[in-house]
């Protein structure tokens, strides 16, 4: 199903293992992520995508296999993996007593940009992401969720990264704000960076991205080219199959509306 | 509604008993029973009734006054209200109900058994006086439960502000001197229980209503029956009243938050051009004076140390006034060991940034220097020309104190990190942390340590009458310092590069990870680094408590043949002899029984997990299609 070459992989995972307790996971998870490409990792809640991507950036320890980005692995040799990459976590914390451009100043600052550069980029960052102006001087604890993605996305952005791991970045995101994610995200791979993001808005990765994978319990059950992961037929569909769930809501509740 | 909450409550903690949260709990426990214990012996003790009954008074507040103050380190309540705000259930009902269940836990049996030193003081006064304690006890004990449930109610709504926090600070030190500065009086228990209190001191301590069950019983064993109703009947309307003003403030939080706006775009880049170090330090520099948790911590400290150097004027002393910058450094340590637990799961920004460890502790160290450093300095230059006189022992005491504090705290921090929520979720409720009071004990006791050097030099010199030894404790206290702010940051920013991913999981899942294990794991290995504490330190102070302080003492009483050397029995009056000889040893076998039971509930855990994960494995082995 692999129809990529190892060697020009943005991101490779080598059979990442998490166990927590008597709990598996991630069992074995097995990604590539060509150079270049728009990569979607779907799956349903708990399927282990948050785990998976942790393990792959280098936020949390796997139990076994390994994680390289271009050819760099992130555990043997982090200062060099991290560089390549900007990466959007979901539902963590950030200094939060910080404005966003008190936010960029100090990442860049603590990356060794040039301050210019670092002001420069920040001042465009913040203007694209619709956070200067009336939210200039308002502090991170207290943007929206939508907002804090945002300022997420411009961290992993501001030092011009050639990958980005991003998890669940349209997760609780309006729709105005999702647009203009969603045209940055494009202009960035039309740029010739390679995106790997995670989410369960079928809708939106089917929109997005040109190569897909399907996580289930902690496993990658598919991975391959968007078209031919659905064949046919809608991505939903092929998921609802792939993950081989019943889909509830049908039977049961008769006490409720009645 | 009660019966509801006090299950929920259980499953809860029965959830938790797994986690240090349980490992302190037992600890807490176990010196909360030995204080109880003082307590009760504090009415037997050889004295005049009036004397006992003043006593008592005095434990009483200091017992509510700490009831009050434990929201403040301990955190949140397991069930708070907000919990039930969409329940249909009226609030002075939920009010009884989240009552009943704070009736539930290790602290409440622990005071309710130390308030029974009044039953044993009413015993002296005869039979009446034992029927009327035993309503006064249970009065007492929910008057202190109510009124640590309004303190924390009151200190949460106030915190979220920085003045409010201001406020909260101030509070909380002059409750803090005023519980510590009881003891004052039974450092001169001795005189006292010969002399008695002055008249206006019985007074007073007897007007505060954590007293009004001493009165009470002091008046049933004089027969003087209008003074023992009276009591009783204000206590119980006092009670009533916190339950409704309680039942009041359960509802939504009144208060806005407000807003703390951050620097203008031309400001926001201030030392930008300097490094990592000095954007962490301006991060740091910043969020001290925006954050009001952290404002409240500035406070605490000074104000804390200020009221306890100003207390003993009243007895014409200011020898307590040159430590007051030390005692300011070293709270400002004790309470800022949670540095990186306050920031949450921020720290993954760290692990991301390359290489940045180090700059991110040389910059909260340095932040930290320079909001509590030349604070008490200027402190203890002050309190010792006010003194005139133990220069070279202020000197060397602050500059050791901020030194070791400024390395230990990041150690401490980073080693004993203690989860809580993520600061963007507790927000609105900003006094919801994890359980401090543990990590700022070994903070408190580490730098203290790290003091001793720099004031044993001082030592010398006084003993050998060199008096430029003596001086040279300062120049001193400035090398330990020195090295603790090198060595010990160093040690800090290595540990966080090796146990990153594991510290931020932690701060994500609210638990250590569980390693993975074999059968050979030895179980003191395999048991959470909490656990591995307990154990080692309650065999410690097991060993040390039965042996040299237990049965030496006693073996010498015995045989007769006394040499005090360290035995602290001996060196107490005779009628206290025996019974801290006892006390020793019951202390002792304790310690021992929590090790072994901790070694046993561990064990039989290992075990379990080992089965289960065998269990594991052979499903594992089964194939599995993929498709």
């Amino acid at each position: 199903m692999n129809e990529v070459e190892g060697g020009s992989a943005a991101l490779r995972l080598f059979g990442l293992h998490k166990v927590f307790g008597e709990y598996t996971a991630v069992d074995h998870a097995e990604l590539t992520v060509a150079a270049g490409s728009f990569y979607g990792l779907v799956g349903p809640n708990g399927a282990g995508k948050t785990t998976a991507l942790s393990m792959a950036v280098g936020l949390l320890r796997p139990d076994e296999g390994r994680s390289e980005v271009f050819g760099v692995d992130v555990w043997d040799d982090p200062l060099a993996a991290r560089k390549l990459m900007g990466v959007l976590p979901d539902g963590l914390a950030l200094p939060e007593r910080l404005t966003g451009r008190e936010l960029l100043t100090y990442l860049g600052q603590l990356r060794g940009l040039d301050p210019a550069t670092v002001a420069e980029r920040a001042a465009e960052l913040l203007e694209v992401m619709e956070l200067a102006g009336d939210a200039e001087r308002t502090l991170v604890v207290d943007y929206s969720t939508g907002m804090r993605k945002k300022i997420g996305l411009a961290t992993a952005l501001l030092h011009a990264p050639r990958l980005l791991v991003l998890d669940e970045p349209f997760e609780a995101v309006d729709p105005v704000s999702a647009a203009t994610i969603k045209r940055i995200l494009n202009r960035f791979v039309a740029g010739g960076g390679s995106v790997l993001l995670s989410s369960h808005v079928m809708a939106l990765v089917e929109q997005l991205c040109d190569t897909v994978a399907v996580m289930a319990k902690g496993r990658v059950v598919v991975e391959g080219p968007l078209d031919v992961v659905r064949g046919g037929s809608s991505l939903e569909d092929t998921f609802v199959e792939l993950v081989g769930v019943k889909v509830g809501g049908g039977e049961g509740l008769s006490w409720l509306a009645s | 509604m009660a019966g509801v909450l006090i299950r929920m409550k259980l499953a809860v903690l029965r959830h938790t008993i797994a986690g240090p949260r349980a490992t302190w709990m037992l600890t807490g426990g176990l010196a909360g029973l030995a204080i109880a214990a003082g307590t009760i012996a504090l009415a037997t003790t050889d004295a005049a009734a009036g004397t006992v009954a003043d006593l008592l008074a005095v434990t009483f507040t200091i017992w509510a006054l700490g009831w009050m103050l434990g929201p403040a380190f301990g955190g949140d309540p397991v069930l708070r209200a907000e919990q039930f705000a969409l329940e249909p259930v009226p609030r002075t009902r939920l009010a009884i109900g989240l009552l009943g269940a704070a009736f539930v836990g290790v602290t409440t049996v622990v005071t309710l058994i130390a308030f029974t030193a009044l039953v044993v003081y009413a015993a002296r006064l005869g039979a009446a006086a034992v029927v009327v304690s035993i309503p006064a006890v249970l009065l007492q004990l929910t008057l202190v439960v109510l009124l640590s449930r309004l303190a924390a109610r009151f200190f949460g709504a106030l915190a979220r502000s920085r003045t409010g926090a201001a406020v909260t600070a101030v509070i909380t030190a002059t409750m803090m001197v005023l519980s510590q500065s009881g003891w004052v009086v039974f450092i001169a228990l001795d005189v006292v229980l010969q002399t008695g209190f002055s008249r206006a001191f019985s007074l007073t301590v007897r007007a505060l209503p954590s007293s009004w069950g001493v009165v009470a019983v002091e008046a049933a064993g004089r027969g003087d029956w209008l003074w023992v109703v009276g009591p009783l009947v204000a206590l119980a309307v006092l009670v009533v009243l916190l339950v409704v003003l309680w039942g009041r403030v359960l509802g939504p939080q009144r208060l806005a938050r407000p807003v703390v706006r951050g620097s203008t775009a031309e400001s926001a880049a201030r030392w930008a051009d300097r490094g990592p170090v000095a954007a962490v330090y301006v991060k740091e520099v910043r969020t001290w004076l925006r954050d009001p948790l952290r404002v409240q911590g500035l406070l605490v400290a000074p104000v804390f140390a200020i009221l306890s150097g100003l207390l003993p004027l009243m007895f014409d002393s200011t020898g307590f006034l040159p430590f007051v910058g030390a005692i300011t450094a070293l709270l400002a340590a004790t309470t800022s060991a949670n540095l990186y637990g306050q920031d949450g799961t921020a720290l993954w920004l760290t692990l991301m940034v390359p290489g940045t460890e180090l700059a991110d502790v040389r910059g909260r160290q340095l932040a930290w220097l320079t909001w509590f450093g030349p604070l008490s300095l200027v402190l203890t230059v002050v309190g010792t020309a006010i003194h005139g006189d133990l220069w070279p022992w202020a000197l060397a005491a602050t500059t050791a104190i901020l030194g070791g504090g400024a390395g230990l705290v990041l150690l401490v921090a980073v080693d004993q990190l203690v989860p809580g929520p993520d600061p963007h979720r507790a927000k609105n409720s900003p006094l919801e942390h994890g359980d401090v009071t543990g990590q700022g004990f070994v903070a408190l006791f580490l730098v203290f340590a790290a003091a001793t050097p720099a004031l044993s030099v001082v030592l010398a010199g006084e003993l050998l009458d060199l008096p430029l030894l003596s001086w040279a404790g300062g120049p001193a206290g400035v090398l330990t310092g020195l090295v603790a702010y090198w060595v010990l940051g160093g040690v800090a920013a290595k540990r966080l590069v090796a146990r990153g991913p594991e510290l931020l999981y932690l701060m994500r899942a609210g638990k250590e990870h569980e390693a993975a294990l074999s059968a050979e794991t030895s179980v003191i290995k395999a048991m959470p680094r909490h656990r591995r504490g307990l154990l080692w330190t309650s065999f410690f102070i097991g060993c040390l408590a039965t042996f040299p302080q237990g049965l030496v003492p006693l073996g010498m009483k015995l045989s007769g043949e006394i040499e005090r050397v360290w035995f602290l029995a001996l060196y107490l009056p005779e009628g206290l002899q025996w019974p801290v000889i006892a006390l020793m040893l019951l202390l002792g076998l304790s310690a021992f029984g929590l090790a072994g039971w901790v070694y046993l509930v561990e064990s039989r855990k290992l075990k379990a997990r080992l089965e289960r994960k065998a269990r594991e494995r052979e499903r594992i082995a089964e194939p599995v299609s993929v498709g």
